[in-house]
């Protein structure tokens, strides 16, 4: 046998160890079939993708020290967290901890970190995680990061984000790249689709609840679907709190809002409300919910609404003859759902279906007021290949859509999806390009705004399989990095993420200035400056005090590299010991950290910032802080002790 | 004597329906219904000749015969046959006139949940939004019957030839399925038999998804978008089928596993014979694969699949490989044929004396004859190069058959399937169908 076939293992030995296949197929093949089982995985080559490497050479590509034109701002997925990067460069910037626990920064253990993630928490999740011996989730699945608008186009004010697994909304600062806000939002279970309202400003962030649970979920109602249902949630975007939530019929999937400011719009995968992959696929057609806000908000003021856990309800199901919903008809289980930047087109991805449903917004008045059929507002259905999942838009009139099973991307034209759908002999499709491995959200620069500029489009792929050099059984996803040139994507960039972006938004840098340095004033420590003065501590000043309140020890400190203010603390065993410091730097990158050795206890203190976290002291005996964050040429020596005397 | 007696006795007090018969039923205004209301299982419902009214629902087991003279014709509303109860036969009638809702899948014959056991032969379902619609009833059996769907211009306005949902032991075979959306839609439903269908002009001849432990055979898909569209779905068996003419793809594979794919033949497919997509540890053998644009795009990380005995003939590409490993075609020191594969084979084995790199084109023809170096510069050889430049993500080039064949296997294609191939070749619907609306696809009959 040659080298090759050692290398791929069908052997004749694999053969021997396997079970026999089904099908009564003769002679060598029906072996072959056997060896299957037993075959070993190939061995990767030196080589590298060909496309990628090419496209490095264009003098698009960006030169070590040159800046980016755009922020990209990543989803995580199942890590939790919001990522930062530099398009076209696809350099990780920042991450950004939100929904999980973060050992670098301290999130999550810092007691400004914990105010956001307790403020907005329900009382029945305090308890449950009371009986599990914590404070917080330690997780979250963070799938949609999209950010404020103000006419149709961002402005820089915030991101919002999803958290499935428990249930939470998140808001992060764009001045400074911090969650300030979490909210967990009752009624609904496992928000998955996030879309901020896009006119005339972000008043509204809408989130969907997928997972069908009973409207009162306590116990009383169990394993009877007829009786569960879904809501879609409205959130005032500047309190961070629910305005409104409506119940459906069917779950929710994705969403996204109109540029009129008058309708939002929701896919729903399960109108069968079936609770088995059979179930949930038994009708011919799903559909897209419309949600009409300004009759929603009528009824909300009119006091039709019921109150569910301090929420007021409007009741959008399926038969109630009010105008605040309507269901369009769409193929089985559709999944994208992006308004284009025309102002007029809503694409549908239609998932089982090869087709994109395009809903013309401006037939949806007619729809509510003037009794149209719901599927009259469909102006095209264009069959674009297997598995459509998301659409992106070039703002030139032609949308961009992930084929999930054949593992591509597919350019169309939008006016001539329409053309064709009236019966006019036109192809809509422009191109179709391959990407490596089934993807799933997709953007472009700007693309879901006004400002759209079809500069660059982004794949996003579930798998990267045989694409990098191996580690292990779990592989990274690849995300593909795409320039627009007229009708062309070339590829400019491939690489491996962790887990696991969803969704991306690709921001003009002119819209997003952070600060450099913290403003004194912020209000992220707001409560902690609130206790310093009732200690008659300025945390403003060079702080170094210690103060005995009981049990609770409060130590004031000051960190100026390369020094803490103090050198060493001393406390009682058993103390509740809090631990405040402030960055007197106010140097560009000059974060410090402040470390407890042997204690769990590390948070990141930035320039300018005050943090705090709390400990008991319950081990006598000598402990060193230090700083972890990389801050002088003395770094190593910034540190010092803590002495804990023995109780008795 | 006595037990005799006590015999007619008993058979006199027994149920009625204990006396199945045999009933005509005159093709007048609501003898159907009355007909079907009146009828006693076991039944046999002998329809006159002529056009009787639906829609109908059957509950009961009894069989409805129209002997290939009588039709059933629905008043555009739902579905023209619906059906609730076991046991039931649907042979030899015309059925036609469904309404037109997705939403309720109006069909000719629509069978329910509760419905198991049902025969549906011989019979022309004409014009109706979807042909027969097995919606989670176990054990149907759907034979030899003509089914001709719709034209609308709109594909989603269109229904599916024969659509399985959630019914396991279900078995279609010998169907003629013409027009509308996709020929077979099988969706999450195990252990069925798909045989020896003739499907054409439509957009997937077979859209199959979630249906394990199935056979797919014998069936010809002619002038489709696509021919066999298998996704998600394991141990199943694909063989002797074809796809002739058809647009994009005539045999797909994605994540399908474990299966076994032999004997089939694609020719003539505009973008791939066969798209293998995350497929894994399939058999891939004894299959022909001619004259595509590319005989077979092969790529996502499929792993451990074994391709033996194929013919690759005469395609523009004739591997698209998209991966970055060393993968070997071939099994037991049998490999596959290369039409482009210019080989000897001096021991007269059948098998080529050297082997085949498909995607390595000029590396090959420079290693076989150094001759060729000197051509480095010509038109020929930068055409090859340019060939490879065009599909970039190919450069890996980890596909080699080991044991080239070097005579191609044939699959013979009956006289009046080549006619319809070639009808289709020459005339394919897809180039018509953005602009005709024949709802009516009696009338081009």
């Amino acid at each position: 046998m040659s080298d090759n076939t050692e290398k791929t293992g069908v052997t004749r030995r694999g053969l021997l160890t396997a079970a026999a296949g089904g099908a009564a197929f003769a002679g060598a093949a029906g072996a072959a079939r056997m060896a299957m089982v037993g075959g070993a995985t190939g061995a990767a080559t030196a080589l590298s993708a060909g496309s990628a490497k090419a496209a490095t050479h264009s003098e698009i590509s960006l030169a070590p020290g040159q800046l980016d034109e755009y922020y990209g701002f990543w989803s995580s997925g199942q890590t939790g967290e919001m990522r930062i990067l530099g398009i076209p460069s696809m350099r990780e910037l920042m991450r950004v901890p939100v929904f999980n626990r973060c050992s670098a920064t301290g999130w999550g253990q810092t007691n400004e970190s914990l105010h956001i993630l307790t403020e907005n928490m329900l009382p029945k999740t305090k308890e449950f995680l009371a009986a599990n011996g914590k404070k917080i989730h330690d997780n979250g699945d963070l799938h949609h990061v999209h950010m404020s608008f103000t006419e149709g186009k961002y402005d820089g004010r915030f991101l919002f984000m999803n958290d499935k697994a428990n249930t939470r909304v998140a808001r992060v600062r764009c001045d400074v790249m911090k969650a300030d806000k979490i909210l967990e939002i009752p009624n609904a279970k496992a928000i998955h689709g996030l879309r901020p309202q896009k006119w005339p400003r972000t008043n509204y962030v809408f989130a969907n609840g997928e997972d069908e649970t009973p409207m009162v979920n306590d116990g009383k109602v169990l394993d009877d679907p007829s009786q569960y249902v879904n809501f879609y949630t409205a959130i005032d975007a500047d309190e961070m709190k629910v305005a409104w939530q409506v119940m459906v019929s069917g779950n929710l999937d994705n969403t996204d809002a109109d540029y009129d400011g008058k309708y939002a719009f929701s896919t729903s995968y399960n109108s069968e409300m079936g609770m088995n992959l059979a179930e949930m696929t038994a009708s011919e057609l799903d559909h897209v919910v419309v949600f009409n806000i300004k009759e929603i908000e009528k009824g909300i003021a009119a006091g039709d609404y019921i109150e569910l856990n301090g929420v007021k309800v409007i009741d959008g199901r399926k038969g109630k003859n009010k105008n605040y919903t309507r269901y369009i008809p769409v193929p089985n289980s559709p999944h994208g759902c992006n308004m284009a930047p025309d102002k007029k087109h809503l694409c549908i991805a239609g998932k089982l279906s090869p087709t994109v449903s395009v809903i013309d917004v401006t037939k949806l008045d007619a729809v509510f007021y003037d009794g149209a059929e719901p599927r009259s507002a469909v102006v095209a259905e264009p069959e674009l290949g297997l598995g459509p999942l998301h659409t992106a838009f070039d703002g030139k009139g032609n949308a961009l859509t992930t084929l999930f099973l054949d593992s591509q991307v597919v350019k169309w034209n939008i006016e001539k999806a329409v053309r064709a759908y009236a019966g006019e002999q036109v192809d809509p499709i422009i191109k179709k390009v391959d990407v490596h491995y089934q993807p799933g959200h997709n953007s472009t620069s700007m693309g879901e705004t006004l400002e759209a500029d079809g500069k660059w489009f982004i794949s996003m792929n579930k798998f990267s399989k045989d694409r990098f050099l191996n580690v292990g059984p779990l592989k990274p996803e690849n995300e593909q990095l795409f320039s627009m040139e007229g009708d062309d994507l070339v590829l400019m960039h491939d690489g491996p993420t962790f887990a696991e972006p969803h969704d991306s938004i690709i921001v003009h840098r002119s819209v997003v200035n952070p600060l450099s340095i913290w403003d004194r004033q912020d209000p992220m420590w707001a409560k902690t400056r609130e206790q310093a003065e009732a200690d008659g501590v300025d945390i403003d000043d060079w702080a170094e005090t210690v103060i005995r309140d009981g049990n609770k020890v409060r130590v004031y400190m000051s960190s100026s590299a390369p020094t803490f203010s103090l050198e060493s603390f001393t406390v009682k065993e058993g103390d509740e010991v809090t631990i405040i410091i402030t960055n007197m730097d106010d140097i560009d990158d000059l974060t410090h950290g402040f470390t407890m050795g042997d204690h769990g206890v590390s948070f990141e203190v930035a320039p300018q910032a005050t943090a705090s976290a709390t400990f008991v002291a319950a081990k006598p005996g000598v402990y060193w802080y230090y700083c972890q964050w990389f801050c002088h040429a003395l770094h190593m020596e910034m540190r010092g002790r803590m002495l804990v005397e023995p109780r008795s | 004597m006595l037990r005799s007696f006590v015999m007619i006795l008993v058979l006199i007090v027994l149920p009625l329906e204990v006396f199945a018969a045999v009933r005509s039923v005159p093709s007048t205004e609501g003898a159907l219904t009355s007909a079907i209301a009146d009828a006693t299982p076991g039944d046999v419902l002998l329809l006159d000749p002529g056009t009787h009214h639906g829609p109908v629902t059957l509950d009961k087991s009894i069989t409805i015969d129209g002997q290939g003279t009588a039709a059933i014709h629905g008043n555009k509303t739902g579905s023209v046959i619906s059906v609730t109860g076991t046991d039931i036969t649907i042979r030899g009638l015309e059925i036609a006139g469904s309404g037109s809702s997705h939403e309720t899948i109006d069909s000719g014959i629509q069978l329910h949940r509760t419905a198991a056991r049902i025969l549906i032969e011989d019979n022309r379902i004409l014009g109706n939004l979807y042909g027969v619609d097995i919606h989670g009833a176990k054990n149907a059996t759907v034979r030899g019957n003509t089914i001709l769907g719709r034209l609308d211009h709109r594909m989603n306005s269109r229904g599916n030839g024969i659509y399985v949902w959630n019914a396991p032991g279900t078995l279609v075979e010998n169907n003629d399925i013409r027009f509308g959306r996709d020929g077979i839609f099988v969706n999450t439903s195990n252990r069925g038999v798909f045989r020896g269908n003739l499907i054409r002009d439509l957009r997937f001849a077979v859209h199959y998804m979630y249906a394990h432990d199935s056979e797919i055979s014998e069936n010809i898909s002619i002038g489709n978008h696509l021919g066999f569209a298998l996704m998600y779905s394991n141990r199943i068996t694909v063989r002797n089928n074809m796809s002739l003419a058809d647009r994009d793809q005539g045999l797909m594979l994605n994540y399908t596993n474990k299966s076994d794919l032999v004997g089939n033949l694609v020719r003539g497919t505009g973008e791939k014979c066969l798209f293998i997509y995350n497929a894994h540890r399939n058999l891939i053998g004894d299959n022909r694969f001619e004259g595509c644009g590319i005989g077979i795009h092969f790529t996502a990380g499929s792993e451990r699949n074994a391709m033996t005995g194929n013919a690759f003939v005469a395609n523009q590409t004739q591997v698209k490989y998209v991966g970055t490993r060393d993968v070997e075609w071939s099994f037991d020191d049998r490999g596959n044929f290369w039409s482009d594969h210019p080989a000897f084979d001096l021991d007269g084995n059948g098998i080529a004396d050297s082997r085949f790199r498909p995607n390595d084109l000029m590396d090959h023809i420079l290693w076989s004859q150094p001759a060729a170096g000197m051509l480095l510069g010509s038109p020929a050889v930068q055409l090859i190069r340019w060939s490879q430049a065009h599909f970039p993500a190919t450069l890996p080039g980890g596909v080699v058959d080991s044991f080239p064949l070097m005579v191609p296997n044939n699959i013979p294609v009956p006289d009046n399937i080549a006619t319809l191939e070639a009808e289709a070749r020459a005339n394919p619907i897809w180039l018509r169908e953005r602009t005709e609306n024949v709802s009516d696809t009696l009338a081009s009959h």
